[in-house]
C-alpha cells in the first residue's frame, strides 16, 4: 500500500523522489553561489527567507489539504484579508496587537472551516468550490477595504517581527522554519497525520476502514485557512502596508511550491519539508533573476519553466510505482 | 455509462437557472429588456463563449487548460501590434494567431502525451510563461486593432449583434462535433476513463492533443473579438478568462472528472454569468460587491446542481485496493 511507503521509505526510486527537491535545491544554490557572493553572506540568505515567508507558511497548511487528495484555491484570497483585518485591527496601537490577531486568526480559520464544510457535505470537486469562494473571499476583502489601504499597523509590529536574531536570522524567516517544522512533525507522528495519508492514497478505502474521513478533510481545511491568515499577518509585517491585492496570486505561488516539494495531485503523498525546499528553490530562482539584472518578467517565465520541468521530472520518477 | 451529458435534471438545472435569472432580469430590472441592452449581453458574452467551448472539450476529455486567460491576452497584444490597425493585415494576422492556438495547444498535448505531466499543473506553468512574454513584450497597451475586427466585436448585422452570431456559428459547430463526430465521442470515452478508451482502440493521446488544439485556438479567436471591443493590445486583457471559463463549462454539466460536458450547458452558463454581470451593472452594484456576489454565485450554483465529484474525490481506479472495496461494497 502506498501510504505505508511513505513512512517506511522503502524502494530506492521513492527515496529519490522524495529528496530530489532537496538536491534541486543543493544545485540552485551552488548555481546561485557560483554567479553572485551575496549568496554566501548570511544576512542576505535571511532575507530570501524572510521574503519567503508569507508564500511558505500559506503553502504548510495548503500541503495538508493536497496530501488529502483536495486542493484549496482560496488561501490567497484569504491572505488578503487577514492582512486588511489585521492592520485594521490594530489601529496603529499597540495594545491592540494580542485582539487584531487573535481575530484574525479565527477569521481566516473559519473561512477554512467554510471551505471543509462545502467540500465534505456538497462532495464537488474541491478545486473549483474554493475557487468560487476565492472569488467571494476578494470581494469581501475590497467591499471592507473599500478599494485602498486600510488600517495601521502598530508601533513596533514590523520591527518586532523583521528584528535579526543574532544580527542574521529574522524573527519572519524563524516563524516560518517553526511552522514547518511543527507541520511535518503532526504529519510524521500523530495519528491524525498518518489519518491524512491514508485518506489521501485511498479515500473509499479509509471511509470503509472506519476513519473519520469528514473530521479530518475538514480540520485539514481549516488549518490550510489558519496558515492563510498566518501568511497575511506575515505579508503585513513585512510591508507594514495593508493593501487589497497583497495575497493575489499567491494561491499559485504556493501550489507551485507544493508540487515542487514531490507532493502529487492524486494525494497521499507528499512531505512539508518538500513544500519547504520547493518554496526556497522559487525564492532564489527570483532573487537570482533580479541580481542578474534580467527582465522583471522573466522571472513569471523561469517559474513557469521550473514548475514544468519539475512535474515532469516527478513524473518520470513516478511512472513505475 | 451514464449518458454524456449527465442526469435529465442535472441538465435541467442550468437552463433552470438561466430561464429563472433570465425571468427575474426581464420584471424586476429596469432597462435589462431594451433591445440594445439585452444585444449588449450577447456581444460581451461572445469572447468567453468562445474560451469556455476551448475549455468543454479539455474538460470533458478529463484535462483542464489554465493557460487560456494569458493565451487571450497574448492574442490581444500580438493581434493589435502585428496589424497596427491596417485591414490589408487582418488576414496574415488571424492567420497568425489561429497558428499560435494550434502551436500552444500542440505543445500542451505532446508534454502531457510525452512527459505525462498533469495538466492542470503544466498549463498553469505555461500560464506563468505566457504572462510572463506578454509584459516582457509591453507593459502598456499597444498597437491598434483593424475596423473589421472592430466590427466583429461591436457591430450590428441585420439587427442582430455579430459578435452572437459569430458565437452561435462555433457553438453548433462545436456542438456538431462533440456530439456527432467520432472525435467528440472517442474525446469523451477518454475523460470517461482514458484506459479502457486505449483498450478499445482509441488513439488517446492524439484526442487529448487535439483536445488541447480546440482550446488554444478557441483563446487566440477570443483574443481577437476582445482586440476589436477594446480596440487596441492591453497586456492584461486576459486576466481572470480561465477561471471564469472553467466555471461556466462546470456550470454547464462539464464533470471535472472527465467523461461529460456539454456546448449547449456551457453557454447556457456563460450567457447566466452575462445577465447577472449585466444585472449587477444595471442596478450600479459597486465592483466590489460584484466580485463577491459572483462568489457566491458560483458556490451557490455549484451547489444547487450539484456538480459532481471531481478526481479528487473519486478513489483512484487504478489502485487494487480500491477495485477490492469496491467489488466488496457492491
Amino acid at each position: 500500500m502506498r501510504a505505508a511507503d511513505t513512512f517506511g521509505g522503502r524502494s530506492a526510486r521513492d527515496l529519490l523522489s522524495r529528496w530530489a527537491i532537496v538536491g534541486v535545491l543543493l544545485v540552485l544554490y551552488l548555481l546561485a553561489i557560483a554567479l553572485s557572493d551575496a549568496f554566501l553572506e548570511p544576512v542576505y540568505l535571511g532575507t530570501i527567507l524572510r521574503q519567503a515567508a508569507p508564500v511558505g507558511i500559506a503553502a504548510i497548511g495548503t500541503t495538508l489539504v493536497m496530501i488529502l487528495g483536495c486542493v484549496d484555491l482560496s488561501i490567497g484570497a484569504i491572505i488578503s484579508f487577514s492582512a486588511v483585518l489585521c492592520a485594521v485591527l490594530m489601529a496603529g496601537d499597540a495594545r491592540h496587537v494580542p485582539l487584531a490577531l487573535a481575530t484574525t486568526l479565527a477569521v481566516g480559520a473559519a473561512f477554512g472551516a467554510l471551505n471543509g464544510l462545502l467540500v465534505v457535505f456538497n462532495r464537488s470537486s474541491s478545486f473549483i468550490l474554493t475557487l468560487g469562494s476565492a472569488l467571494a473571499i476578494y470581494g469581501l476583502t475590497q467591499i471592507y477595504s473599500g478599494g485602498t489601504a486600510r488600517g495601521m499597523v502598530a508601533p513596533g509590529f514590523r520591527e518586532f517581527f523583521n528584528h535579526r536574531i543574532g544580527d542574521v536570522l529574522p524573527v519572519l524567516a524563524m516563524a516560518l522554519l517553526g511552522l514547518g517544522a511543527g507541520a511535518e512533525w503532526l504529519l510524521r507522528t500523530t495519528r491524525f497525520g498518518r489519518q491524512i495519508y491514508l485518506i489521501g492514497s485511498n479515500r473509499e478505502a479509509a471511509r470503509l476502514a472506519g476513519l473519520p474521513v469528514a473530521a479530518v478533510t475538514l480540520v485539514c481545511y481549516v488549518l490550510s485557512g489558519l496558515f492563510a491568515a498566518l501568511g497575511g499577518v506575515a505579508v503585513l509585517a513585512r510591508s507594514g502596508v495593508s493593501s487589497t491585492f497583497t495575497g493575489r496570486g499567491f494561491e499559485f505561488d504556493a501550489l507551485a511550491a507544493i508540487v515542487l516539494g514531490g507532493t502529487a495531485f492524486s494525494g497521499g503523498r507528499g512531505t512539508v519539508v518538500g513544500t519547504m525546499a520547493g518554496t526556497l528553490v522559487l525564492f532564489i530562482a527570483f532573487n537570482l533573476v533580479n541580481i542578474l539584472g534580467f527582465n522583471y518578467n522573466l522571472q513569471l517565465v523561469l517559474k513557469g519553466a521550473i514548475i514544468v520541468l519539475a512535474s515532469a521530472a516527478y513524473a518520470r520518477l513516478g511512472r513505475d510505482r | 455509462m451514464a449518458a454524456p451529458g449527465g442526469s435529465l435534471a442535472h441538465r435541467a438545472g442550468i437552463f433552470g437557472l438561466l430561464a429563472l435569472v433570465l425571468v427575474g432580469a426581464l420584471a424586476f430590472v429596469p432597462g435589462f429588456a431594451a433591445a440594445t441592452n439585452l444585444s449588449n449581453v450577447v456581444t460581451q458574452s461572445a469572447a468567453l463563449g468562445l474560451v469556455a467551448i476551448g475549455q468543454t472539450f479539455v474538460i470533458a476529455g478529463g484535462l483542464i487548460d489554465l493557460s487560456v486567460g494569458q493565451l487571450l491576452g497574448l492574442s490581444v497584444v500580438l493581434t493589435c501590434a502585428l496589424s497596427e490597425g491596417r485591414s490589408d493585415l487582418l488576414l496574415p494576422t488571424l492567420a497568425a494567431m489561429v497558428a499560435m492556438g494550434v502551436a500552444v495547444g500542440v505543445i500542451h498535448g505532446a508534454l502531457v502525451n510525452r512527459l505525462r505531466i498533469e495538466p492542470l499543473i503544466l498549463t498553469f506553468g505555461t500560464l506563468s510563461i505566457l504572462q510572463g512574454l506578454i509584459f516582457a513584450y509591453t507593459d502598456r497597451s499597444i498597437g491598434q486593432a483593424p475596423v473589421e475586427l472592430v466590427w466583429l466585436a461591436n457591430g450590428r448585422l441585420l439587427g442582430l449583434p455579430v459578435a452572437g452570431v459569430v458565437l452561435l456559428a462555433f457553438a453548433a459547430l462545436a456542438h456538431l462535433m462533440l456530439r456527432h463526430t467520432c472525435f467528440g465521442l472517442r474525446l469523451l470515452a477518454t475523460g470517461g476513463d482514458a484506459d479502457s478508451a486505449r483498450r478499445a482502440g482509441v488513439d488517446v493521446g492524439r484526442v487529448r492533443l487535439l483536445a488541447f488544439v480546440l482550446s488554444g485556438v478557441g483563446a487566440t479567436l477570443a483574443g481577437l473579438l476582445i482586440a476589436g471591443r477594446l480596440g487596441t493590445g492591453y497586456p492584461n486583457a486576459g486576466q481572470g478568462f480561465e477561471l471564469d471559463a472553467i466555471v461556466a463549462a462546470v456550470l454547464g454539466g462539464a464533470s471535472l472528472a472527465g467523461g461529460r460536458g456539454t456546448i449547449v450547458g456551457t453557454v447556457a452558463a456563460v450567457l447566466l454569468l452575462g445577465v447577472i454581470s449585466n444585472v449587477l451593472n444595471l442596478l450600479e452594484v459597486s465592483a466590489f460587491v460584484q466580485i463577491f456576489a459572483k462568489g457566491l454565485i458560483v458556490v451557490g450554483a455549484i451547489v444547487v446542481t450539484r456538480v459532481r465529484s471531481g478526481p479528487t474525490w473519486r478513489a483512484t481506479s487504478a489502485s487494487p485496493t480500491a477495485r477490492i472495496a469496491r467489488g466488496s461494497g457492491g
